[in-house]
């Protein structure tokens, strides 16, 4: 799920960098340094969208470095346990297959694949029925549940299942009850 | 190396932790239509340093093949009939990003929804009907969108 949070980061900044243009040069520096991180305990950071509060800056001794507190609004992705989201199949193979939901991978066991659902190796490896209606290959978009988070620092890892009520393949005929 | 909040955490239950249980949450149709605007500025920017980061690349193209009314304008009518009813923030995305067709859908995948909607004595405000109105008003607004 995507959230609009409020975050803190601390930034240094050169003194050369002081004048006029200084609160620019701090929100260039913000975005810089955040946009396109992630940590384990607030998700990807997608876009900074507002910087709202400059604090008081704070001179390092020695360095001559100005280090500001300051608060920007963000939009981050942070998958969630139990959240229910689509996404995009990127890789299928006789393990389970990976998707991918914005910035964030997924990894479908072949265990959390319905029974009735078999591998097919061939030029294009997919999931299927026997009767080949419903078919998961690469670019398939499916509906999945988030069952576990793998949070590292600077990575979140998701394994999801499909093998519960209106889950699976996205516009597939037989799915639901 | 799983940190011990995730633990805790289960969407199905809201249980989301300290950091986002009060945060706001956006639907992918929002989140569309805020990265597009972000994405048009930085390309009338002549300086190439603002290249835009694959994280924000990837988002982009999620949202953008995952949203489901295309028009702003629509985007805030879903938010507004969504608000109407007692729903948490991450109920009301929930069902905003995935647009379930029937109540029993709306149910499984947002079982919070299926937990309080249970006693019809209408205590917090969620009953069957309103859940069913609620998502007819969703496909209407889509049909003329």
């Amino acid at each position: 799920m995507f959230f609009h949070i409020v975050l803190e980061r601390k930034i240094q900044l050169h003194p050369r960098h002081f004048g006029p243009h200084l609160r620019d040069k701090l929100i260039a520096k913000v975005i810089q340094e955040v946009e396109g991180t992630c940590s384990g305990r607030h998700g990807f950071v997608v876009a900074v969208t507002n910087v709202s509060d400059v604090g008081k800056g704070l001179i390092r001794d020695g360095t001559g470095f100005v280090t500001f507190p300051v608060k920007y609004d963000c939009v981050v992705f942070r998958p969630f346990r139990g959240e229910i989201l689509e996404s995009v199949v990127t890789m299928v193979n006789k393990m389970g297959f990976f998707a991918e939901a914005g910035p964030v991978q997924i990894f479908v066991s072949n265990h959390l694949i319905p029974d009735d659902m078999e591998f097919q190796s061939g030029d294009v490896p997919c999931y299927a029925t026997s009767d080949g209606l419903v078919k998961i290959q690469k670019d398939s978009e499916v509906r999945l549940k988030i069952v576990g988070t793998r949070v590292d620092v600077t990575e979140i890892f998701c394994i999801g299942t499909i093998k519960d009520d209106f889950l699976g393949l996205i516009g597939d005929p037989t799915a639901g009850g | 190396m799983a940190a011990t909040t995730t633990e805790e955490e289960d969407a199905s239950e809201l249980k989301l932790g300290a950091d986002f249980e009060k945060a706001k949450c956006l639907m992918n149709s929002e989140v569309a239509v805020i990265l597009e605007r972000k994405y048009e500025q930085l390309q009338q920017l002549p300086d190439p340093a603002n290249q835009v980061s694959q994280v924000f690349e990837k988002s982009l193209q999620y949202v953008k093949r995952f949203s489901r009314y295309q028009n702003p304008n629509a985007v805030k009518q879903v938010r507004e009939v969504l608000s109407r009813n007692q729903l948490a923030e991450f109920e009301v995305c929930v069902i905003g990003n995935l647009c379930p067709d029937t109540l029993e859908e709306a149910k499984a995948l947002v079982p919070s929804l299926a937990k309080r909607s249970k006693s019809d004595d209408d205590e917090d405000g969620i009953t069957d009907e309103k859940i069913e109105q609620m998502l007819a008003d969703l496909a209407t607004i889509k049909k003329f969108e």
